[in-house]
């Protein structure tokens, strides 16, 4: 017990929350608000090719033409007329970290970046507001083939024509309002691509940081696993906080080839006063793997269902994912799997805690296709409510087109027993700490499917999160 | 009428992804077709059970809107997508699992409710039964107000059914239920329509304290069929246990919301629906346990196992859990697919093919419903029909 | 003669899911009338042979056949199998709500039979069956296994071995987890089935107590795949008295 203590009076909630000043003369800020100039612009400062700039003003369209969803949590205060949908620190994209600007880099140091490239990492990327201030691959993973860049590079490179192959096709604007959104304002984000039979051994991870106020953070991410191929990835994001609405509406889209296991590790900490309305989503071919590892844990709203298709016969997908609904929160996060190829199976796991007064709920769609004969799907969430002035809710579906499928659907809702808190207690631990404890093993399951890293972290996080800061 | 004449039922207590197609049904307007709007006359009312006749179905919900303060209040913030919806059907006089639409239907249509009324302490022993003979080409709206006073018991059993197997026809029914104090009402409802009936069975009930709704149904007949069910539990220990039994083959369609709504202290929520889908079925099943702020102490199980026995069928299954409230215990559980390996080697081993093991199981999910039914008579009927199913 | 044989097992090897094999090569030949008992420890494949010779498919026979009355039945379905006389008595029957013991019995031996059953004579003889084995009566109407405890669970199943009355019957560990009386009556129920002059037995156990009153013709003894030693009805007792340590 005294390490957890110690970690405990360690962790402090500045390590987020510390906020740069980002002046004029350094800054370079879009005006707030979305029109059709301001979508030029941003065109403009990427120098994109033109089909891009096309499907930007296409998708500004379906944004407007789009309807705010009918469903989940309240987003009314977020007005679009008061969000900066770029900003930019007026330097380029270094490879060394001693080249990025200091005030940046102090940041990255705070929270921890370079140290974690130098020990666990293949590689990282850094986005700062809207574009990525630092991204490095090491050389040996760099010798095998794989390629690690910002996105924006990558579209005038060698692989320019595999990113518009790929390029919102899995998530197509017309998806959802703020996937349209995503489509005109996107900037900064990283591009992937591991080659055939590649098997990279230690993570790769981007790191996004929104440091602006009233501004918005569209990133892209685009991977590709190739046959046989094999991939960690991992992406840690943070703000400071700010009394203004800021907005995440970022973008993942991943390929898993055939034969090919790719691995996506989220740990989300945004502000708590961040609007996350989030994309994810992958394709994964003939007995293909993808894994999912999420946590979320900070902003005010989130809209997060990583979603898998399920399309090569024997693909696999598991989701694992936690959810920590806090003072002023409202997470609705969950998964979404579509079954179309045969012996496909998946699982997803979800543990959800709400306390003083945040609202967390688990939303789901588990479709089975006709096609998907001897698909078999398993769901299974707990939630764990600590007071009476929150509220945790369960809205899994289920929509099941075979009989040659098993489905089998679990959920759980209940609160911390008496008994077990008094049976840590007469061991001597003290109340708090007991809840702290089991609060920490509800939540094991997905801790030890992190990098340890990540684990300490997100245990970190509880911690902060339970002894009520 | 400028109004949308195709009725919105079965709404979600919660709204969600909108591609699911699953947020509410659609009753088309041409489906429903009214000669009659009156249901029919009960047999025999047992001792202690008074009946009014003819009353018009708004001033038959006269009770829930006396007790209004009781039954209809709400905790949690209307408005948001996410929110408290339960404020949506605010007009009802009690709220009912298909929802306000249906009373509309009822009285722009001006059908006509009977009010059956419990007297204070009486456990009343026979059953009030109440046989629909539904002949093919025929359309009613019937509802019903059960009322069952402090400390007193009932039993009411709906029996639809079609001497033509073949018949087609509308049916829909309308039943609201006030268990006082310490009361406790048994429903029983067994759908053996023609299979060509479009049917619609709606219920909303209130419990008072340590008051009980037990509700029996088997859907086994007709063509297009919606249930909805929603039991305001708003007494302190007050008790919601639910069986449901269903056989959708060919076209059927089946569509069902229920909702369990725990606002007292220590309630108690049952829902169990066990069914199977053949042919080109569909079925779509919302069930909610709604632990509302307050309601500490309660406990809510909501259970589903689904036989799938053809390739074609569609099975949509929305298994809800809404809470605010730390002290509960709420679990959901759905078991969905084919007759299991096991259990299939299990009934070889002993000389049981695959075709008669499914005729098996078919029979025990269904009988173990209709097993539940107090009225022998009725009991043999259902028995009867479900072996000549498989 | 082979067609003397009621069951004869040729180099029979089974795996799971293409694993390594948990059957290496077994032989056995069962006369009707006939009580083998197969022994061994722990994880030595003893119900992996029940449930083989029963036909159940999550096994893979890789090597071998089965032979039931001179008819290759290695690829038959479990039902076939019943139906050509065999049985097999679950360790761990499953639970069937919705239908009781009666009516399954009743559906099973119309299955087997294909003749309609005769509801009076029917339940005399199962009444008659389930005093033997010292069931209440109510147990006929109760679904199946539902509820009932790991005693009632195995009687019901020689219950089901009486009333259908196979040529060949596996008992899959019928004694684990009773009592000393459950066993008793378990075993009456056998000796009961073994009053019919040729109907055959083979009883995996890995312990002895439900033999003691039981007449056995060989013992086989089962280890990690292998049937290791064969011997008459004494090597019971000797395992008894000296356990499996001499064979591994």
């Amino acid at each position: 017990m005294s390490d957890n203590k110690q970690v405990v009076a360690d962790i402090d909630r500045s390590l987020y929350d510390f906020k740069d000043v980002e002046t004029e003369a350094e800054f370079y800020r879009m005006e707030e608000g979305l029109t059709e100039e301001t979508v030029l612009k941003v065109s403009e400062e990427k120098n994109d090719p033109e089909w891009m700039r096309d499907f930007r003003l296409k998708c500004l369209k379906l944004y407007e033409e789009i309807k705010m969803p009918n469903w989940g949590p309240s987003i009314e205060g977020l007005d679009m007329d008061r969000i900066s949908s770029y900003v930019r620190h007026k330097s380029d994209m270094k490879g060394k970290w001693e080249d990025v600007p200091e005030d940046i880099k102090n940041t990255f140091e705070k929270l921890g970046i370079p140290q974690a490239e130098r020990e666990s990492l293949a590689g990282v990327g850094a986005q700062y507001d809207s574009e990525l201030v630092y991204h490095n691959v090491k050389d040996e993973v760099a010798a095998q083939g794989v390629i690690y860049t910002d996105l924006e590079s990558a579209l005038h490179g060698e692989y320019a024509d595999m990113i518009k192959e790929h390029f919102m096709k899995l998530v197509p604007p017309t998806d959802h309002k703020f996937a349209a959104l995503h489509g005109a304002v996107w900037s900064g984000g990283s591009f992937v691509y591991v080659p055939k039979g590649v098997k990279v051994d230690i993570p790769l991870q981007s790191y996004f940081r929104l440091n602006a106020a009233g501004a918005g953070q569209f990133e892209h991410t685009l991977i590709i696993v190739d046959e046989g191929a094999d991939l960690h990835f991992i992406e840690g994001c943070s703000a400071p906080k700010y009394n203004v609405a800021n907005l995440h509406a970022g973008c993942v889209e991943l390929f898993v080839g055939k034969g090919a296991r790719l691995r996506y590790s989220t740990i989300e900490n945004w502000s708590k006063n961040m609007y996350n309305l989030n994309t994810k989503r992958a394709v994964v071919e003939e007995g293909g793997i993808m894994e999912w590892v999420s946590g979320s844990f900070g902003s005010h709203t989130s809209y997060l269902y990583p979603m898998t298709i399920l399309k090569g016969n024997n693909s696999k997908m598991e989701f694992t994912g936690i959810t920590f609904a806090g003072k002023g929160q409202n997470l609705d996060t969950g998964a979404k799997v579509v079954h179309i190829g045969e012996g496909t199976s998946s699982s997803i796991s979800t543990k959800s805690i709400s306390k003083d007064g945040g609202i967390g709920t688990y939303r789901s769609s588990v479709t089975i296709q006709k096609t998907a004969k001897k698909a078999k799907a398993s769901v299974s969430c707990d939630s764990l409510m600590l007071d009476s002035i929150s509220r945790a809710d369960t809205i899994p579906a289920m929509d099941i087109r075979t009989n040659d499928a098993d489905v089998g659907h679990e959920a759980k809702i209940g609160r911390i027993s008496d008994d077990a808190i008094f049976y840590l207690m007469s061991r001597g631990i003290s109340e708090e700490d007991a809840r702290a404890m089991i609060v920490s093993g509800f939540a094991n399951p997905v801790s030890k499917e992190l990098p340890l890293e990540y684990a300490v972290e997100m245990n970190n996080l509880i911690k902060l999160e339970m002894s009520g800061h | 009428m400028s109004r949308d004449l195709n009725m919105k039922v079965n709404v979600l207590p919660v709204y969600t992804y909108n591609f699911l197609k699953v947020n509410d049904s659609t009753i088309d307007a041409e489906d429903i077709n009214i000669d009659s709007l009156v249901g029919p006359e009960v047999k025999e009312l047992p001792d202690g059970v008074s009946l009014r006749s003819g009353i018009s179905f708004d001033e038959a919900g006269e009770i829930f809107r006396a007790n209004k303060e009781k039954i209809l209040f709400t905790t949690g913030v209307p408005g948001d997508p996410n929110g408290d919806t339960s404020f949506r059907d605010e007009e009802q006089a009690v709220r009912t699992g298909m929802g306000i639409d249906v009373d509309k239907l009822f009285i722009e249509a001006g059908a006509k409710a009977d009010i059956y009324t419990v007297d204070e302490g009486k456990k009343v022993e026979k059953p009030v039964i109440l046989r629909f003979d539904m002949e093919n080409g025929k359309g009613m709206l019937a509802s019903q107000v059960i009322h069952a006073r402090k400390d007193s018991e009932v039993t009411v059993i709906m029996d639809y059914s079609s001497q033509d197997k073949e018949a087609a026809g509308f049916l829909g029914v309308s039943t609201r239920i006030l268990a006082e104090e310490g009361a406790r009402v048994n429903l029983v409802k067994t759908q053996l329509l023609g299979n060509q009936y479009i049917h619609f069975d709606d219920i909303g009930g209130a419990c008072f304290e340590n008051g009980a709704i037990r509700l029996i149904t088997l859907e086994l007949g007709a063509l297009k069929a919606w249930n909805g069910c929603y039991i305001n539990l708003v007494g302190k220990q007050s008790d919601f246990t639910s069986d449901t039994g269903y056989y959708c083959a060919g076209e059927d369609n089946l569509d069902i919301n229920f909702v369990a709504d725990h606002r007292g202290k220590k309630t108690n929520a049952l829902m169990q629906f066990k069914g199977v889908l053949m042919g080109n079925a569909q079925k779509t099943l919302r069930f909610t346990i709604d632990f509302k702020n307050g309601s500490s102490g309660s406990v809510g199980d909501e259970q589903e196992d689904t036989l799938l026995l053809s390739e074609d069928v569609v099975n949509r299954t929305m298994p809800i859990i809404l809470c605010q409230e730390e002290d509960v215990d709420g679990r959901h559980g759905a078991t969905i697919g084919q007759l299991g390996e096991d259990v299939l080697f299990y009934m070889q081993t002993r000389g049981i093919d695959e075709e008669e093991a499914k005729r098996i199981m078919i029979k025990a999910r269904l009988d173990s419903v209709a097993r539940l039914i107090p009225d022998e008579e009725l009991k043999q009927r259902v028995q009867y029909f479900i072996q000549n199913i498989a | 003669m082979s067609d003397q044989y009621l069951l004869q097992v040729k180099d029979l090897s089974v795996s799971i899911d293409n694993e390594l094999p948990i059957l290496n090569k077994i032989n056995l030949d069962i006369k009707p009338g006939e009580t083998h008992v197969l022994m061994g420890p722990n994880g030595a494949g003893k119900s992996t042979l029940g449930y083989t010779l029963m036909g159940n498919p999550h096994y893979n026979v890789t090597e071998g056949n089965i032979i039931f009355e001179g008819l290759d039945i290695t690829e038959a379905s479990a039902d076939k199998r019943a139906k050509a006389g065999m049985f097999l008595s679950f360790q761990n029957p499953y639970e069937v709500p919705g239908i009781s013991l009666s009516s399954f019995i009743r559906n099973a031996y119309h299955a087997q039979t294909g003749a309609p059953v005769k509801l009076l004579a029917f339940q005399k003889s199962l009444k008659a069956a389930m005093e033997i084995l010292s069931m209440d009566e109510s147990y006929a109407d109760r679904d199946l296994n539902v509820g009932f405890s790991g005693g009632e669970k195995k009687k019901a199943e020689i219950l089901q071995l009486l009333m259908l009355n196979p040529k060949f019957a596996i008992l899959d560990e019928t004694d684990s987890g009773l009592d000393v009386d459950a066993v008793r009556t378990v075993s009456k129920g056998i000796e009961e089935y073994q009053k019919k002059k040729d109907g055959a037995l083979l009883i995996i156990t890995h312990s002895t107590k439900i033999l003691e009153s039981l007449h056995v013709d060989y013992t086989h003894v089962l280890v990690k795949g292998n049937i290791v030693h064969t011997g008459d009805g004494s090597l019971v007792d000797e395992i008894n008295a000296n356990g499996f340590e001499r064979f591994i």
